[in-house]
């Protein structure tokens, strides 16, 4: 019985050894196969199962997700251990940086089908278009608005104010993000919120550091907003726009969260896909970029977060007409009444004061 | 003794591995940290350099004093709340409870949760934490309050609370060596001698526990400094620690530099620290004989 039960173990042992050895083979299988996988570097919701299983069947790319939290996250990745990405998929703000530190290569358009069918605001951008050459293939836009709780306000708000209302203290969140500079810039009545003066960013750093008593915690990423709203920890905070409401009213916990654009303008932002340097998987990356300018792409990026497609074409045939209306769809004039996100004239400069008032007391 | 030709070979058998670990895991990395502390930064890139800028900045901009300083301050609470439950639990372990048995069932009970992910359990005192978490829901359900507190999560408090919980196995290992290794015939011989159970426990077993004490607080005080996830789950906007600061130079901040600096007297701070650990060490060292 008991030599029985030691074989039985040992059987056991063997088994499992046998299986992590096989999985360790397979492993190193796909890690040499270089030729089939695709590592994408972007945001949640970007790359879900839905759509994703379609462009692996089709294409027979095996696709591998990692997220960012923020834009300044692709930089750090990428200068930590370059090679280990394709594709990254920042902000309009952030697209020159990548090119500027030399992350990406250009892309060669010829090689993206559908992309004549993007919007020309988005395709033809001073940023996506730059020193002759194509850096960036638009993918999808949207905007960042302020989500609040009715239930828990007597008055609808119309204003940034709302953010730094004593009357809210330890109810309010804010996006870990450089971009608090710019709700505060704009809620102090600065319109150059991407040229401000030393000045301006003085006066906008104390704005955020008297600010600090009233926040509950500052989001790092869409889950922990979902998170803090869903467990009544906070009732108010700047959110992308679509992802969160959709999010938290989903988990249906007997109360509702609202968007709203405040007086002083919602952010407008695009990301788009870049091809970094070297990468061994390109025709991987070429079919992931065709894939996303199809109907399938962009009508599965659009379901999967509630942002706004940049190829009106590739959505003409998968959404309904009410879903157009919603999402601004042959609507790109909506962009105007965005402050559309662009890289700070002084991009550390912005980073420093970020920090700083991360780091006050 | 010198090396002959002849015991060569196993010297650099037993020694070589020990000694490529030590060269390429910690001398070269932190010859690499120190010296990247004096290159220069032209955002969004650096470059090789040697100059003294990046720890002027360190300590002209009070944004650095001020999250040492704090670090300071949790990393002690925390090592003084983890003494204040460890020491108790210890000296229960040792001298209460008498079964053998029960006794080692304990102490692996205080171990034991050193096996589950340490984000797990950091997480899980937002569970217990939060405003729609366990503790308020039991506040509330008994009538002590009437609508649930948000002063237990997102802030210092709750990191020190999850910090505590989290390090006290490190402070009680230490402590329970050294009580269990003092010998009983000490205690008796005291109380043979009409001294009282406190003073016996003030004269005797604290001078002896010392060095249990001091290598669990140091051990407790340098995993609380370093520590970066608290801050993250359970800390509030105030809750920046030296870690964080850290992994946002070398992140979003895209400047290593800056961040090699900081490392650099982190660990400065660090060395500074075990030093003094160890002088009070070996002060008060009593000698068993």
């Amino acid at each position: 019985m008991n030599e029985e039960k030691r074989g039985m173990s040992m059987k056991i042992l063997k088994t499992a050894l046998i299986a992590a050895m096989a999985t360790a083979s397979v492993l190193a299988q796909t890690a040499t196969a270089m030729s089939a996988e695709l590592n994408i570097l972007t945001w949640e919701g970007y790359a879900t199962e839905g759509f994703i299983s379609k462009f692996e069947a089709a294409s027979g790319c095996k696709v591998t997700a990692a997220y960012v939290g923020s834009n300044d996250d692709f930089a750090a990745k990428l200068a930590a251990g370059g090679g280990v990405y394709d594709i990254i998929t920042p902000s309009l703000d952030t697209v020159p940086m990548m090119r500027l530190a030399g992350f990406v290569a250009p892309i060669d358009t010829a090689k993206v089908e559908g992309s004549a069918d993007i919007y020309p605001e988005f395709s033809q951008n001073g940023d996506v278009v730059a020193e002759g050459s194509t850096w960036a293939v638009p993918l999808i836009w949207g905007s960042v608005s302020l989500i609040y709780r009715p239930d828990k306000f007597a008055s609808k708000p119309d204003s940034i104010a709302v953010l730094f209302d004593p009357a809210n203290k330890g109810k309010i969140s804010m996006w870990d993000d450089k971009s608090a500079l710019y709700w505060t810039a704009r809620y102090l009545g600065y319109d150059n919120v991407f040229d401000l003066t030393d000045e301006q960013l003085e006066a906008v750093k104390a704005k955020l550091i008297e600010q600090k008593p009233l926040i509950r915690k500052y989001w790092a990423s869409a889950g922990e907003l979902t998170e803090l709203m869903a467990n009544q920890e906070v009732f108010v905070s700047n959110a992308w726009t679509g992802l969160t409401s959709k999010d938290v009213n989903n988990l249906k916990k007997g109360f509702e969260v609202v968007e709203f654009t405040p007086k002083e303008k919602a952010e407008g932002w695009m990301d788009s896909m870049m091809l970094v340097k070297d990468t061994p998987n390109e025709e991987c990356a070429y079919k992931f970029m065709s894939f996303m300018q199809s109907p399938d792409g962009q009508c599965g990026i659009a379901e999967s977060t509630g942002y706004f497609p940049v190829n009106p074409k590739a959505v003409a045939g998968c959404m309904d007409e009410q879903m157009k209306k919603d999402r601004q769809v042959d609507n790109v004039e909506f962009v105007k009444s965005l402050v559309m996100w662009q890289q700070p004239k002084r991009l550390d400069k912005y980073l420093e004061v970020w920090n700083a008032v991360k780091a006050a007391p | 003794m010198t090396l002959t030709r002849r015991t060569f070979p196993g010297f650099a058998a037993l020694f070589s591995m020990p000694f490529a670990w030590v060269l390429l895991l910690l001398v070269v990395p932190y010859g690499i940290m120190i010296s990247v502390g004096f290159w220069t930064r032209q955002f969004p890139l650096f470059y090789p350099d040697f100059q003294f800028g990046n720890y002027a900045q360190i300590f002209s901009d009070p944004q650095y004093t001020t999250v040492i300083l704090r670090t300071l301050k949790i990393a002690a609470l925390v090592t003084l709340g983890a003494l204040a439950l460890g020491f108790p639990l210890a000296y229960f372990l040792v001298f209460t409870v008498r079964s053998a048995a029960l006794r080692n069932l304990l102490y692996m009970s205080v171990v034991v949760p050193l096996w589950v992910s340490y984000l797990l359990r950091a997480y899980t005192w937002k569970i217990i934490l939060g405003t729609d978490g366990a503790l308020n829901s039991l506040l509330v359900s008994t009538g002590i309050v009437s609508a649930p507190l948000d002063i237990f999560l997102y802030n210092q408090t709750a990191m020190v609370i999850t910090l505590v919980y989290i390090f006290v196995p490190f402070m009680v290992m230490p402590l329970f060596t050294v009580l269990d290794n003092i010998p009983r015939r000490l205690i008796e011989a005291s109380e043979d001698l009409g001294v009282g159970p406190f003073m016996t426990f003030w004269k005797v077993i604290v001078p002896l526990s010392l060095g249990g004490v001091i290598a669990g607080s140091t051990m407790t005080f340098c995993l609380a400094f370093g520590d970066f996830v608290a801050p993250v789950l359970v800390g509030g906007p105030d809750g920046t620690m030296v870690a964080n600061l850290l992994q946002t130079q070398f992140g979003a901040a895209l400047n290593w530099p800056l961040g090699s600096a900081l490392a650099t007297l982190v660990l400065v701070i660090v060395l500074v620290l075990l030093q003094i650990s160890s002088r009070l060490d070996t002060a008060g060292r009593v000698e068993l004989t």
